[in-house]
């Protein structure tokens, strides 16, 4: 930076201009260090809710809708953040979401601790550039550290997919649940997971969440559960023919528009009349194809079904079911084995599914929801029927199941496990902080800050869980420095213990993608030296 | 008459005369190189482009990190007519050859820096621009006389592409990836040489949220990011595809108020049932094409899905626009909108339709298309902004590419062929006579600007790197450049640093012709104001 200032001996004095134009070495240091503060604050925000013993944040929407949480993709996407470098901290913090799925907090946490280094750093006028340069060099070094910690894993091991399941939850509010939460999740995933392929679509995995009964009552349904009531007075229907339609059962409507012209009192009777006519024979189409559970697709051109219509299928006993989203028919289709009709004279035998019940379960309050078990040739899904006793804590342990779920798949992509509760990055600062002697130079010293850094996960899990951080973080140094990779924090035991030996592992992805991101993100924040206002277009 | 001054102009408009307008114009140039140049070279910076009201309108801030000078440039709002120019010269230079955007702006920018300094001492502006004529005459004769051409060696001309490929990703995001994504963007390039019918538009890019910039990849064929509907068969081989534009709802009568009147619902009915069979009628024509694949632009609903469905044809609804002129183009079909006409329709074909899982997501892939050199580059990436600027990135390098297969000379980079130019129009300064001297002097000097430039983002001594850099093209080695990763001078044949000619010799001259313009005015007009929205740029 300061080299500039003698460069270009020839360069006319620019100092006339210079009041109404640009400030040449003053801006960009200026911005870096606002954007670093800035980041740092979103990071300091969430701090608090890491870990198993993280406390969780109130927010409060303009509307006055309240989320209480403690994931950090939630919490950052709803805090509204301004700043455009903390913003980048809330795209972090999605990415890690995508990627991995958990761990949303720790990355901001890490990022953060990041550019206090990076900041100290600068204010050794150490060039940008450089710092940027040897943390990429710091992230590769840490990505081998944690392959070499790896612990193998195969699909067969539900034991292992339970563990990494519960230390994803232990953070969360269902805690206490945690070992039902594990066993649902880890089910559901074996049974969609192609074992063959590294990838799993959490599509094929249905999340119903209904207020009411307690997180006790959350269940996994072999079959397919809908959130939707059936309609009329057919509740249950043992060997069930299902037919999923996506015509309208109401009177005619054509695309035009259209108008119906009534002279006389005559021809109003006549019009009722010919309206019931033209639904029963509706309704005797359906009948005659066999169907007695009828889905009906949701349509807002119309009325998708009319009470009308309703009665009549009750009448011939025939269960129905409506509202069913488009977006929802290709899941239907894959768990039933049935095909969409898509009109009436299009009933044919193979479009129907047979399941063997199909039935309306009561689960308190006004909405019940409809459970399908017994499906024949049914497709690889499954769906998981979350209760609890309030709006808040049904939202958060919706989030927190799919938490674990994401964790799950990582295990699919990547089979490897390592050790959570801080051992990684404890094991990070030690080796990164030996790998820093051996370079030397600037490089060296830049790797060694990186490598404190890492030392703040293990702090904040402390600090969060009431112990004292100073001991707990010396303690784990001795530790590893002893050889003791696995050593971590064991919040439930207020010490420090092999983490392998108390189970809690997590996907080796998580990490690797953390420091992946987290380094990406400084990087980028350091690189930028200046903010441009875009005009608004249009 | 000096009381009452005669009002020559409207009301509001301005006159800025000579030395005020001159000035005025050296401001606003100076102020946008000063802007950009910190993004230039290898080890440039990024700015953060951060609107307020959001991109795309939508009034959530979004935050855009780039390093590309012409999106910068879009982007900031400009008042200043000299600016102006400058935005301008960037933006020919991307649409003209897609890289250098950045460079073009900082030497025009230089030329005036020098220039200004040149007219306080008194010198015409006209001498001046006779000797940059003069100079830059001498810059491009060098500039050719240095460049090599491999054309006649293709495994030679291979590596040519390559070096240039890797040369323009280095100073973007993708530089920790460029020798992957050099291969990637070759290998595409390659594709297309030699089919007179491929242009650029025949290679389409996909940005795919998640995995890792690594997972990148270059696929053989035509990437459609759509579904086939439901039931409809997934795998197509020896496919007939019919390209369409059309309603497949029903075909309104497009006149204003029109509607359907009847008297009884049963008429109502059987103008809905009439409009069932005309979209079935519809079908059945489409269907009477000799194809197998129908792609619909609009959305086709649930009934044609059905219909086509029955007739073993596969259905695509709302391919978007692009994508379908690109299908048009690659397949060597027509896009039709009408389908009872006895005319012959062209029909695109390929040998192979089929689903692809790319990350989370299923695509359909069409190989081995009738134009043969139809490539997708699909782009992986953890963020919006970083698959944002990858693409941008990528984009640079195929449109230099493209431009180096059409004139195959290419050049040293590094500051190299800068400081070459410089030398040679340094040993001008000697011959020429009188003033037009210190113009030509002034021209070398902001040529060698570029790499000094380069060097000071680099966090390097610039003064001293520079020094060296003349010293040893003095000495006649021409392939002398800076080594900015090492910090030193170093030879660009071995390090591989090549650039495309054409866009050397566009920087070159479009910059010398900006400055020209811009030197040549000598008074600004501002018509009357009308309202504009606030100038944010300085």
């Amino acid at each position: 930076m300061t080299a500039g200032n003698a460069a270009a001996p020839a360069r006319a004095p620019v100092g006339k201009l210079g009041e109404g134009a640009f400030k040449d070495k003053e801006k960009p240091t200026h911005i870096r260090m606002s954007n670093i503060e800035a980041a740092k604050a979103v990071a300091d925000a969430v701090r608090t809710s890491l870990g198993p013993k993280g406390m969780d944040k109130m927010i409060r929407d303009d509307k006055g809708n309240v989320t209480i949480t403690n994931d950090g993709a939630t919490i950052l996407q709803r805090m509204k953040v301004l700043h455009p470098a903390a913003r980048m901290l809330v795209e972090l913090s999605k990415a890690q979401d995508i990627e991995a799925g958990d761990g949303t907090t720790t990355v901001v946490v890490v990022c953060g601790a990041l550019l206090e280094a990076a900041k100290q750093l600068l204010s050794h006028s150490i060039h940008p550039t450089k710092i940027s340069d040897a943390f990429q060099r710091a992230a590769t070094e840490a990505i081998k550290v944690i392959e070499s910690m790896k612990i193998e894993f195969d699909l067969s091991n539900k034991e292992a997919m339970m563990k990494a399941c519960a230390t994803s939850l232990s953070s969360k509010v269902i805690n206490t649940h945690s070992v039902q939460m594990s066993e649902l999740c880890s089910s559901a995933v074996l049974k969609v997971a192609d074992p063959e392929k590294n990838s799993l679509d959490l599509k094929d995995i249905k999340i119903v969440a209904k207020v009411g009964g307690t997180l006790d009552d959350t269940e996994l349904v072999d079959g397919l559960c809908l959130d939707n009531n059936a309609m009329g007075t057919t509740r249950r229907m043992e060997k069930a023919k299902v037919a999923l339609i996506q015509f309208q059962l109401s009177p005619p409507k054509t695309d035009m528009e259209n108008q119906v012209v009534i002279n006389d009192y005559s021809q109003m009777d006549r019009v009722l009349k010919e309206e019931r006519q033209y639904t029963l024979n509706l309704v005797k189409a359906i009948k005659k194809s066999g169907a007695n559970v009828l889905l009906v697709q949701k349509s807002i051109l119309r009325d998708a079904i009319s009470d009308l219509a309703i009665h009549y299928l009750n009448k011939l006993k025939i269960m129905v079911i409506k509202d069913i989203e488009r977006t929802d028919v290709p899941f239907l289709c894959k768990t039933l084995g049935c095909h969409p009709v898509a009109s009436a004279d299009h009933f044919t035998p193979e479009s129907l599914a047979n399941v063997d019940l199909v039935e309306e379960v009561a689960i308190g309050g006004e909405s019940n929801c409809t459970k399908f078990t017994g499906i024949q040739n049914a497709g690889k899904t499954v769906s998981i029927l979350i209760r609890a006793s309030n709006e808040n804590l049904l939202a958060e342990a919706d989030r927190s199941i799919h938490d674990a779920l994401c964790v799950l798949r990582c295990l699919v992509k990547q089979r490897a496990l390592v050790a959570g509760g801080g051992a990684v990055e404890s094991e990070l600062a030690l080796r990164l902080g030996q790998r820093a002697k051996e370079i030397g130079g600037v490089d060296g010293y830049c790797l060694q800050r990186y490598a404190e850094a890492m030392e703040v996960v293990p702090y904040t899990l402390a600090e969060n869980a009431a112990l004292n951080p100073i001991e707990v973080v010396t303690e784990l140094r001795k530790r590893h420095n002893a050889g003791e990779f696995n050593a971590g924090i064991n919040v439930r035991k207020a010490g420090v213990s092999n983490m392998h030996r108390e189970d809690v592992l997590q996907p080796m992805l998580v990490s690797t993608s953390m420091i992946n991101l987290a380094t990406e993100t400084v990087r980028s924040i350091l690189k930028i030296d200046d903010i441009v206002n875009v005009v608004g277009r249009g | 008459m000096a009381m009452n001054p005669i009002q020559v102009l409207r009301n509001g408009a301005e006159e800025e005369k000579a030395e005020t307008a001159r000035l005025s114009s050296f401001v606003g140039a100076i102020a946008i190189g000063d802007l950009v140049k910190s993004t230039l070279g290898p080890r440039g910076m990024d700015k953060i482009l951060y609107s307020p009201t959001g991109q795309y309108g939508n009034g959530e801030p979004s935050v855009q990190v780039t390093n590309d000078g012409a999106t910068i440039l879009r982007s900031c709002g400009v008042d200043n007519p000299a600016a102006k120019i400058l935005c301008e010269l960037s933006k020919v230079q991307d649409d003209e050859v897609g890289d250098g955007t950045t460079s073009v702006t900082v030497f025009a920018s230089e030329l005036l820096r020098e220039a200004e300094r040149l007219v306080e001492l008194k010198i015409h502006p006209h001498t001046i621009i006779r000797g940059w004529k003069k100079a830059v005459a001498a810059a491009r004769d060098a500039l050719l006389e240095s460049a090599i051409d491999n054309q006649a060696d293709p495994e030679q001309f291979k590596k040519d592409l390559f070096n240039i490929a890797r040369t323009t990703l280095s100073s973007k995001l993708l530089t920790q990836h460029k020798d992957f994504f050099a291969k990637i963007c070759v290998d595409a390039i390659l594709k297309i040489r030699d089919d007179p019918k491929s242009t650029l538009e025949s290679i389409q890019i996909i940005k795919k949220l998640g995995g890792s910039l690594e997972a990148s990849f270059l696929d053989e064929g035509f990437l459609l990011d759509k579904v086939p509907g439901q039931n409809q068969p997934r795998r197509v081989e020896n496919a007939r595809v019919l390209l369409a534009n059309t309603a497949m709802d029903t075909d309104k009568i497009k006149v204003f108020g029109s509607r359907v009147r009847t008297n009884d619902i049963k008429s109502l009915a059987e103008i809905e049932a009439a409009e069932k069979e005309k979209m079935k009628e519809k079908v059945e024509n489409i269907c009477k094409h000799d194809m197998n694949v129908f792609i619909n632009r609009q959305l086709i609903y649930n009934y044609p899905e059905q219909l086509f469905a029955d007739h073993k044809i596969m259905a695509i609804e709302h391919a978007d626009f692009e994508g379908i002129e690109r299908l048009a183009l690659v397949l060597g079909g027509e896009i039709v909108s009408t389908f009872n006409s006895d005319e012959k329709v062209r029909i695109g074909t390929c040998d192979l339709i089929e689903e692809v899982m790319i990350g989370e997501d299923k695509l359909l892939r069409f190989s081995g298309v009738s134009q043969g050199q139809a490539c997708s580059l699909v782009i992986r990436g953890a963020t919006e902004q970083i698959l944002d600027e990858a693409e941008r990135a990528i984009h640079d390098v195929l449109c230099v590419l493209y431009s180096t297969i059409k004139e195959t000379k290419t050049v040293y980079g590094g500051g190299c062929s800068e400081a070459l130019m410089a030398q040679a129009v340094q040993l001008l300064v000697e011959k020429s006579e009188g003033k037009e001297q210190h113009a030509v002097q002034s021209f070398a000097t902001a040529l060698r600007q570029l790499p000094t430039i380069m060097a000071d983002n680099a966090g390097l001594d610039s003064a001293d790197l520079i020094a060296k850099l003349r010293a040893e093209h003095a000495k006649g080695n021409k392939c002398a450049g800076l080594d900015l990763y090492n910090g030193c001078v170093a030879s660009m044949d071995d390090l591989k640093v090549t650039e495309s000619f054409k866009v050397k010799r566009q920087v070159l001259l479009s910059g010398h012709e900006g400055a020209e313009m811009i030197m040549r005015v000598d008074d600004i007009l501002k018509s009357a104001p009308r309202q504009r929205a606030p100038d944010r740029c300085m």
